[in-house]
């Protein structure tokens, strides 16, 4: 059993998105991304419906943003809805075609396909031949092949078409094709043909390409009554691709939208490469700009929305919420390698394998800790000067914010009590100084150290020391003025963690050999010693 | 009396002063300079044939002029800047001042790089990182190295602010990746 009770990992584990892995989306940036394609679309078919597509009926839509941020992933959670949003989707990962000719882009195109999008265009366009064969058009009949003796044994036209959909059946490819060329174009009648034999043939140049994209759109609308969604995902400044969306956007593939996904290089690759294509991107109709996607808080809501997904126990409530999302984003301030949606999932999906074997009820510190050497061994927390292991950091980090001026004290009174252990300096009586400690430093220099957050008290702190030491070090968790005799030391949260932790070690007795060194490099970064 | 003695030893400087100088001005100042020497307050040392007095923040600035070794020592025990509490106080405030320079050119950097941004982004505002050092290099008579090292810092230090891109030839490195690319959010 997972954390939080769950039956299976949340988290996908494959580098890539997968069609199936897309069915969660989460994180407020991803969600109105989505709504923005959905709305497109919803425009479109609204515009559509009820007649004939045009060349006007055609949309551009631009996903731009860094790698991993979760551009494909949107693209295939949108295909995955297609069948609730009246659309028919083609997905293309234009970097799994080399080379990239007009026939190879089209076959990727057919292929980005679902097979359900075929049978269904195949099922309907049989059942408009059996409507037109009933309504005794001669061809039609002869297309389904319904002979005489079909008749005279009882077999009925309808009967008939359902053999041929069920595949017990053929067609006539012949009348067919005599059929095909009196209602529909060339390129209609041979995309037709191929849905109805199982069999496309080849083409051979951008304006056949064009021609196939259209006929797919129009007949997409015409017998199922939705537009066409081409994904071009990973397109960039490779001339073939540039070739390609050039010519379907001059075009205007009717009743279909053209999404292209691309990031700032591949985008800045296409402006320098064909400025007029890149200026047809410029103007497409729905820039979808993911900015902030990899923004702490975008990653934890996108952590968090796997979850909930699965959490069929309501084991997952608002408080487990509220704790992983700050552990997440501690994560990602601290790691910038897991400032991004598919770095921080995969180390979720380990965490989330660690919590199983350790029996865990939560995604704890410990199993984040636990995931991370195994994902990346080596990895340490950034500026961290006593080498606090990643679930000490975490623990600490989330309750640094609640930290007293107290505990603070106390840990730097505990960091020279250590620096006067090891003989770097002498703690010297403070007396009625206002000041935190006195000691003396290894060269016999008078030490004050005072720990303020406060403007007010450092006048004080400073007139009253001025005279009666030798140097005066301020320690301090805001941005304050210098006054002018004191060495400022801004205790930032990376200093405070590794104060607390060592304070934790120190008290409880835990000091090890190999920490004198960095507690003592810790006293030096404070100008304790 | 003490303190006038005191003051006339701190004084002299990291030459000291002559023990026989002191005794023609105090008469019967040898009690106290026994005491403050106990006290660690001043040093008494032989040079040559007569003896000389130094405070100890002098004391410690002759030795570490005139004997290596004890230069040498303190160097190792407490690091170069702090040979002497003076040189210490002294060296502190220079590091102080530098890196108030340092924040006060990072903020001019800033607003220089986000002028940057804003003229030569697209409409999504990324622009190449080697557009935007090339004209601040030229400009601000920047090395490369040094636009890069203020570049990565202020980008880290204003995440929220700043989204980088891989890819490009040049720019600050993330996860191992060049990333070409910065925009400002």
């Amino acid at each position: 059993m997972y954390a939080y009770r769950l039956e299976t990992n949340p988290y996908p584990s494959s580098p890539t998105p997968t069609q199936m892995d897309a069915k969660i989306l989460g994180g407020k940036r991803h969600k109105e991304a989505k709504s923005a394609i959905l709305e497109c679309i919803k425009e479109l078919h609204g515009k559509v419906c009820g007649r004939d597509a045009a060349t006007g009926d055609f949309r551009v839509i631009t996903v731009i943003q860094d790698v991993g941020s979760g551009k494909t992933h949107l693209a295939l959670h949108i295909k995955n809805l297609q069948g609730r949003h009246n659309i028919a989707c083609s997905f293309v990962d234009l970097s799994t075609i080399s080379p990239k000719t007009m026939s190879s882009i089209y076959n990727a195109i057919l292929k980005g396909f679902e097979n359900e999008f075929f049978v269904q265009l195949r099922a309907k366009f049989l059942e408009y031949l059996q409507e037109r064969a009933e309504q005794g058009d001669n061809i039609a009949k002869k297309a389904i092949d319904y002979t005489f003796v079909n008749k005279l044994t009882g077999l009925t036209i309808k009967e008939k078409v359902n053999d041929i959909i069920k595949g017990k059946e053929q067609v006539s490819v012949a009348h067919l094709n005599t059929f095909l060329h009196q209602r529909l174009n060339n390129f209609e009648s041979t995309f037709i043909k191929s849905v109805i034999t199982n069999s496309f043939s080849s083409i051979s140049n951008l304006e056949e390409l064009i021609g196939m994209m259209s006929s797919i759109s129009k007949l997409t609308q015409r017998f199922l009554g939705k537009i066409v969604l081409f994904e071009m995902d990973e397109f960039d400044g490779n001339k073939e691709s540039i070739e390609f969306v050039k010519g379907i956007i001059n075009a205007h593939i009717p009743a279909s939208i053209l999404l292209l996904i691309s990031t700032p290089s591949g985008y800045i690759e296409v402006q320098n490469a064909n400025p007029s294509v890149f200026d047809r991107l410029e103007k497409a109709n729905y820039k979808i700009d993911l900015v902030g996607s990899n923004s702490k808080e975008e990653l934890a809501e996108i952590a968090v929305e796997y979850i909930k997904h699965n959490d069929k126990n309501d084991r997952f409530g608002s408080k487990e919420q509220e704790e992983l999302s700050e552990k997440i984003q501690l994560l990602c301030d601290q790691f910038p390698e897991f400032r991004n949606v598919r770095s921080l999932i995969n180390i979720l999906y380990h965490t989330m394998e660690k919590s199983d074997e350790l029996e865990l009820q939560e995604i704890d510190e410990s199993a984040i800790d636990d995931a991370i050497k195994q994902t990346y061994p080596g990895l340490k927390v950034r500026g961290s000067i006593m080498g606090i292991p990643i679930s000490d950091f975490i623990a600490i980090a989330r309750s640094c914010d609640n930290n007293t001026e107290k505990e603070l004290k106390e840990a730097v009174n505990n960091l020279t009590s250590f620096a006067c252990q090891m003989g770097d300096i002498c703690k010297l009586e403070k007396k009625s100084l206002p000041l935190d400690l006195v000691y003396q430093d290894s060269s016999g220099a008078k030490i004050g150290l005072a720990i303020s957050n406060n403007d007010s008290d450092l006048d004080e702190i400073s007139n009253v020391s001025r005279s009666l030491v030798d140097k005066l070090v301020i320690l301090t968790n805001r941005k304050i003025s210098s006054p002018n005799n004191a060495t400022i030391v801004n205790v930032d949260k990376s200093k405070m963690v590794d104060l607390i932790y060592f304070n934790n070690k120190y008290t409880r007795k835990k000091i090890e050999e190999a920490d004198n060194e960095k507690a003592k490099n810790l006293a030096k970064t404070l100008c304790i010693i | 009396m003490a303190k006038d003695i005191l003051q006339r030893i701190v004084s002299s400087g990291i030459k000291g002063i002559k023990k026989a100088d002191l005794k023609k001005a105090y008469k019967d100042c040898d009690n106290m300079l026994e005491r403050l020497e106990k006290n660690g307050q001043v040093f008494i040392e032989k040079k040559g044939t007569a003896y000389f007095v130094w405070s100890k923040e002098n004391y410690i600035g002759y030795l570490t002029q005139n004997d290596p070794r004890c230069k040498l020592v303190l160097d190792m025990v407490t690091g170069p800047s702090q040979s002497t509490a003076k040189k210490a106080h002294t060296n502190l405030r220079e590091a102080q001042t530098i890196s108030n320079d340092f924040t006060a050119r990072n903020n001019d950097f800033q607003t220089i790089f986000n002028k940057c941004l804003n003229e030569s982004g697209t409409s999504m505002g990324w622009t190449s990182f080697d557009k935007v050092r090339e004209k601040i290099c030229d400009i601000h008579n920047l090395s490369k190295e040094k636009f890069y090292t203020l570049a990565s810092d202020l980008i880290d230090k204003n995440r929220e602010r700043y989204e980088v891109s891989s890819g490009g030839q040049e720019g600050i490195i993330v996860r191992g990746l060049v990333h070409g690319y910065v925009r400002n959010v």
